[in-house]
């Protein structure tokens, strides 16, 4: 059921325009402390990158075609011993997040069951993919998910429920690791600021980034995505 | 496709709309957090909207090959979850027990709201699970490849921890059969009693059925009562064949005599129910099939004796199922499950 013409469209494209790009995104040394603030002084001093973003086609024919609602998507980086922090900040005039109660029992027993308030919305997200193995390099693995030869890991925000790292060599083998990571969001006057703490990376990674925008029923591989930066 | 398909048939003449089986299946597996509106086993009134509101509608299944666009039904359009006033009405001299909220949908509205059709008033129940289709929508639709075809028994299930709860399922299932569960952020949906039919014991909702309507057992099994129904006598068919999922629950259409006690004419001439309403249902193939038991109910009434009538009477449970125990599964099915 998949555009496998679509898909095959969208690989060519993003590799051109991988092989066109020149931008880095320079790396700022920090102090640890507050970093993870989205709103700290401290990003004050990181030299921001705009990324342009583009939509993924459409995967799936039963899918609602979706505008490009959010072009671009600012990146800024502090580094201090052990870690990166990745600021993304972008343009949402809605913010899709909710707060779920607990989901404590699988059968009722003596309490009230706690509900399900909605079936149909979904959460505005975004993720940073590095390579597997991070470090100076000029080949970039596959923009979808890597690829056999290039795994990559991704660190990913969901402004509901919260963080997890996966892992994937290519398309749909994407898997959470079961592992988490710290992660600060604001959204203000039509605008996410999230911080996320990353362990340190060499300079020369190539780093992308994806948004989801759940207004526009995104998830999965209906997103937006940068192509690969470099970080200095 | 499986090698072994197990099917339930749900003969819609004895349906009493009783809903025990939507409460022995909720008891059983949707009364934990999240799942507070999620009918896995649900039984509506028809004509109606059904459940979720206007589920036949919305969109899904296939159409040339391909999966058909679809919303994803709200909670609304499953029904509101409400509680009552029963301290202010038991204690503090209210008047009447009303609902917290104003109710502008429930799970079976039609039946609650009812409506009056003078010296026309036909209605039946609909009883509704996962049709354990043959090729599901669900699946088909699911790039996380979360949802598989037990080839053992054509079960369908969601690995609840390869989902990811993108819900491409809800929208591509005809039937609306799968739910949302947010507070896990996971797809949920019957379940087909696995754990049971494992055990040889038969399904929940078609164990507490105080109507005795429901048949199970295996449809590649010659002697099993489904496998009667389904393709020997034919007097069973699936819902909405023309979604293209092929569904694996089957229902005996409603054949309920003609109107005004005008016995002698034939029920396809004077129907209660209007067959178009039928036929929309379950396809054209309905008129044959009441054609059918109608030949089969006059049989009786002329004294002889019907084996269809008889085994849809259905009098004990080792008519109604044939579910053989996982072990004794294999020597039934042969080498091929072996
Ligand atoms: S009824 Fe719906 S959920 Fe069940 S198998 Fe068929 S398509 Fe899937
Ligand atoms: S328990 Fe049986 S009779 Fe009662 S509503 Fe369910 S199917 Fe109908």
């Amino acid at each position: 059921m998949k555009s496998v013409a679509l898909v095959a469209l969208w690989c060519a494209a993003s590799g051109v325009l991988a092989r066109a790009e020149l931008h880095t995104i320079p790396v700022t040394p920090a102090s640890a402390e507050g970093a993870l603030d989205p709103s700290s002084p401290m990003w004050k001093t990181a030299t921001p990158v705009s990324l342009g973003l583009q939509r993924t086609p459409l995967l799936y024919p039963t899918d609602q075609p979706a505008a490009l609602d959010i072009t671009s998507v600012q990146v800024q980086l502090l580094r201090a011993s052990g870690h990166v922090w990745v600021r993304l900040e972008w343009q949402d005039k809605s913010r899709n997040s909710a707060e779920l109660p607990e989901a404590k029992r699988a059968w009722q027993g003596g309490h009230l069951v706690a509900q399900s308030e909605a079936t149909d919305r979904f959460s505005d997200a975004c993720a940073v993919m590095l390579p597997a193995t991070t470090g100076a390099s000029e080949v970039f693995p596959a923009l979808q998910m890597g690829d056999a030869a290039h795994p990559v890991q991704i660190y990913f925000w969901d402004a509901t429920r919260g963080t997890a790292v996966m892992e994937a060599k290519g398309r749909e083998t994407t898997h959470r690791t079961g592992k988490k990571f710290p992660s600060q969001s604001v959204w203000k006057e039509g605008k996410w600021m999230v911080t996320l703490e990353l362990p340190e990376f060499a300079a020369g990674t190539p780093l992308a980034v994806a948004l989801w925008n759940g207004d526009q029923q995104d998830r999965d591989g209906r997103k937006y995505f940068s192509v690969w930066y470099k970080t200095q | 496709m499986s090698i072994h398909q197990i099917s339930m048939v749900l003969d819609l003449n004895k349906c009493l709309g009783c809903q025990t089986c939507t409460m022995a299946c909720k008891k059983l597996w949707t009364d934990g957090d999240g799942m507070d509106y999620m009918y896995w086993n649900n039984v509506e009134t028809r004509p109606g909207q059904g459940y979720p509101r206007n589920w036949d509608k919305i969109g899904g299944g296939f159409e040339n090959g391909r999966l058909r666009p679809s919303d994803i039904p709200t909670k609304e359009d499953y029904g509101q979850t409400f509680e009552y006033n029963y301290s202010e009405r038991l204690f503090e001299g209210g008047l009447q027990a009303m609902p917290h909220q104003e109710v502008r949908n429930t799970p079976n509205w039609d039946e609650d709201v009812g409506s009056l059709m003078l010296g026309e008033n036909y209605y039946f129940y609909l009883p509704r699970i996962c049709n354990h289709c043959t090729n599901p929508a669900c699946l088909a639709a699911c790039p996380r490849n979360a949802i598989y075809k037990r080839e053992e028994d054509g079960i369908v299930l969601v690995d609840q921890e390869r989902c990811e709860g993108y819900r491409y399922c809800m929208r591509a299932c005809p039937y609306k059969k799968i739910y949302f569960n947010e507070l896990l952020g996971k797809a949920q949906k019957c379940i087909f009693c696995y754990p049971r039919i494992e055990k040889g014991e038969v399904n929940a909702c078609a164990k507490q059925c105080p109507g005795r309507l429901r048949f199970v057992g295996y449809l590649d099994d010659p002697n099993s009562a489904v496998h009667k129904l389904v393709h020997v006598y034919k007097v069973a068919l699936g819902l909405f064949p023309e979604k293209g999922t092929g569904p694996n629950v089957f229902y005996v259409p409603p054949f309920n005599p003609p109107r005004k006690g005008n016995y002698g004419k034939s029920i396809l001439e004077d129907p209660r129910m209007p067959i178009d309403y039928l036929v929309y249902l379950f396809g054209e193939q309905v008129t044959d099939v009441i054609r059918r038991l109608e030949g089969e109910l006059q049989k009786a009434q002329n004294g002889g004796s019907s084996e269809v009538l008889q085994l849809l009477i259905g009098r004990d449970a080792s008519v109604r199922y044939q579910i053989p125990k996982r072990e004794e599964l294999i020597h039934i099915q042969g080498a091929k499950k072996a």
